[in-house]
């Protein structure tokens, strides 16, 4: 596999995952939900850091709610423990743990006006008045709300309830705040404009985040690191870029962004190159050797964006060759798919770099694709 | 389909009410009835319900069957729905299918059995019949009625409001007064409305469970009217169809703002 240091282009000072010595913030010890037979979370062990700012990124019905919901108390788990700060939550009432969640139903109080549901944590904590006021026009002014402090959430949209959802939870200043979705329903100006304040105040707080999404997007920007789950279990926990560009199964390459997968037999592995014989009929050459042996049947996993694409005809290593199939013009990239001669269909993505582009495709066209020889990720899964 | 009221449905409509309500309507117009005799009119007159004013025995017993129903309905709204809480949060319990149908069973008991049994009881334990009998009778068989009403609020009840309670700090005793009583508190007051009303006009549990002094309005025009009828009497049962209707209509006008203010609540937890 590719050194982890290489990857990306953004330089994380913050990585406690990669310190041996860092304690462990919140801990999932081999946890497992069930639900009758079926299980929700299975056999899931987990470490989150202090200050974190994580992400669980996977399909509906993967589990990601459930686990949130065994963090904040309201599901106890069939086996396992969860830990936070060296306290094993078991038998913790929720009202007795230092999380908060923000609902992915978002749970308003409909009786209450969104002045009094934001308020309704610090009154808890019989928090002085005139402090319970400060704060609530504090948090509703950072999600942009504090005009309707006195309607009732009945009488907002529903990109507004979201907010008041999410500055309810923000309220209490937890150690650890879950968010299940919690920018699903804004607008995209309104989503980022968010997303930024939520990266501030985590900073300003040093609170740990958790964070389900479904937006990929969302999770890549935000977070720290993240983890795509899929049917209860974690098929793989790391930095974006790690997830990106260095993705440990098909299933993680498929599930974050574009990708080209290609079935190939292995010609020849040594010295920590390899040779590939794709079943669309070319020779791969790569670098990012892994452990199997001549013979066997493994995944080239390549990105759009790591192809060069010609209308001329290329010469040396990694050169396959097509006909235009589709084009895409998104403004800062130009999409390409391209229908090999074997019958399969390659993406490729074009940094539009300037204005008027030296190469110019049509429908139909015979192009040809290259790529370096570190440009992939063999996979064995 | 056609909505247009045919003659078949004119008459038939006609013929129905007027099997319902022709002896209420009798009775309330021979309550203003001049004479003394029951059966011949005589002029409208409002002389009986003044009458009325100066019957203690009747005051008495209408007394007594008010405050049997205030503290009968009070205490079975708070019992029934501690049960329909139960019955709505311990999902899957054992014995749930059975305890379930053993607090409805007494909706559909005769109420003589109602009444004989705990006349029994009451003897068993060598408890003194009267005022207090009859209240506690009142408690046992209008509890379920309460609880099938604040069962079926609780139903549709969305349970993430009160974890987002707890999950702010509330302990379950808070989140109860503060979260869920606020929001199913329509279904308990129609609870209460129709308690009191079962027990304002119940006569067979009461006579079973009564005892010297605690007479109730239903067992004392029972007892006056087997000496014959008298125009009292249909004054009497005149204000009682008032309040019983009033009780009605108010528990009904409740549960339809409940259902307005329901669907409101589901929309907004659908998030929309
Ligand atoms: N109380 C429950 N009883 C039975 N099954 C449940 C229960 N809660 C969740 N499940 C099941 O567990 C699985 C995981 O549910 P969960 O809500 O955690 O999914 P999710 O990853 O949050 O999905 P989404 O992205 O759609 O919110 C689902 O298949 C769901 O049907
Ligand atoms: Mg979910």
């Amino acid at each position: 596999m590719a050194p982890m240091k290489s990857l990306g282009s953004i330089r994380r000072d913050f990585a406690p995952w990669s310190d041996r010595d860092a304690k462990p913030y919140i801990l999932f010890d081999g946890v497992t939900k069930q639900f009758g037979e079926f299980k929700a979370v299975d056999d899931l062990t987990l470490t989150i850091y202090e200050g974190e700012f994580f992400a669980l990124l996977g399909a509906s019905g993967c589990g990601k709610s459930t686990l949130l919901r065994m963090l904040a108390g309201f599901e106890a788990p069939s086996r396992g423990n969860i830990v936070i700060d060296g306290e094993d939550l078991a038998g913790t009432p929720p009202y007795r743990r230092p999380v908060n969640m923000m609902f992915q139903s978002y749970a308003l109080f409909p009786h209450m006006s969104v002045e009094k549901n934001v308020a309704f944590g610090l009154r808890q904590e019989r928090m002085p008045r005139d402090q319970i006021a400060e704060r609530v026009d504090q948090v509703l002014r950072l999600v942009k709300l504090e005009n309707y402090a006195s309607r009732r959430p009945d009488q907002l949209s529903g990109g507004q309830r979201q907010r008041v959802a999410l500055a309810r939870s923000l309220a209490k200043r937890p150690k650890v705040l879950l968010l299940d979705e919690p920018l699903g329903a804004l607008d995209k100006k309104l989503r980022e404009e968010t997303q930024f304040e939520l990266a501030d105040l985590q900073h300003q707080l040093g609170t740990t985040f958790i964070m389900v999404t479904h937006d990929q997007e969302e999770a890549m920007t935000m977070a720290d690191r993240i983890a795509v789950m899929d049917q209860g279990k974690i098929v793989q926990v790391a930095t974006p870029e790690e997830i990106y560009e260095a993705p440990n199964s098909r299933f993680v390459a498929d599930f974050v962004g574009n990708v080209n997968v290609l079935e190939a037999k292995v010609l020849r592995a040594e010295g920590g190159r390899m040779s590939l014989e794709a079943a669309a009929g070319f020779t791969i050459e790569t670098v990012n050797a892994v452990d199997a042996s001549p013979g066997q049947t493994v995944f080239y996993a390549l990105r759009p964006e790591k192809l060069r694409i010609s209308g001329e005809p290329l010469t040396g290593s990694n050169v396959v060759a097509g006909e235009v199939w589709d084009i895409a013009y998104f403004g800062h990239v130009t999409s390409f798919r391209i229908k090999l001669d074997s019958g399969e269909i390659m993406k490729v993505a074009m940094i539009n770099a300037t204005r008027v582009s030296p190469l110019q495709l049509t429908w139909h066209d015979r192009a040809w694709l290259q790529f370096d020889d570190d440009a992939g990720l063999v996979l064995t899964r | 389909m056609n909505w247009r009221l045919s003659r078949f449905n004119v008459v038939a409509l006609v013929f129905g009410f007027s099997f319902l309500y022709l002896p209420i309507l009798l009775l309330v117009i021979y309550s203003f009835n001049a004479s003394r005799l029951v059966t011949v009119w005589a002029g409208f007159s409002t002389v009986w319900y003044r009458e009325l004013w100066n019957n203690a025995g009747l005051l008495d017993a209408a007394w007594v069957t008010l405050r049997v129903g205030v503290i009968s309905a009070a205490v079975a709204t708070i019992l029934g729905t501690m049960a329909a809480l139960a019955l709505s949060r311990y999902g899957r319990f054992r014995g749930r299918t059975l305890m379930t149908g053993m607090v409805f069973a007494p909706l559909v008991m005769p109420e003589v059995i109602t009444g004989l049994s705990l006349l029994l009881l009451f003897v068993a334990i060598d408890l003194d019949r009267g005022f207090l009998t009859i209240t506690l009778a009142h408690i046992t068989f209008t509890m379920c009625f309460v609880t099938v009403v604040v069962q079926s609020r609780l139903l549709s009840f969305d349970r993430s409001l009160e974890e987002a309670a707890m999950d702010l700090g509330a302990t379950p005793f808070v989140t109860f007064f503060r979260v869920t009583l606020p929001l199913i508190w329509p279904a308990v007051a129609a609870g209460w409305m129709l308690a009191f009303t079962l027990s304002l006009d119940d006569l067979v549990i009461a006579s079973f469970t009564t005892g010297p002094g605690a007479t109730t309005l239903p067992m004392k025009i029972y007892s006056q009217v087997r000496l014959g009828v008298t125009p009292e009497i249909n004054a009497v049962c005149t204000i009682l169809i008032a309040i019983v209707a009033t009780g009605v209509i108010v528990a009904t006008l409740i549960n339809k703002r409940r259902d307005v203010r329901r669907i409101r609540d589901e929309q907004m937890a659908a998030g929309r």
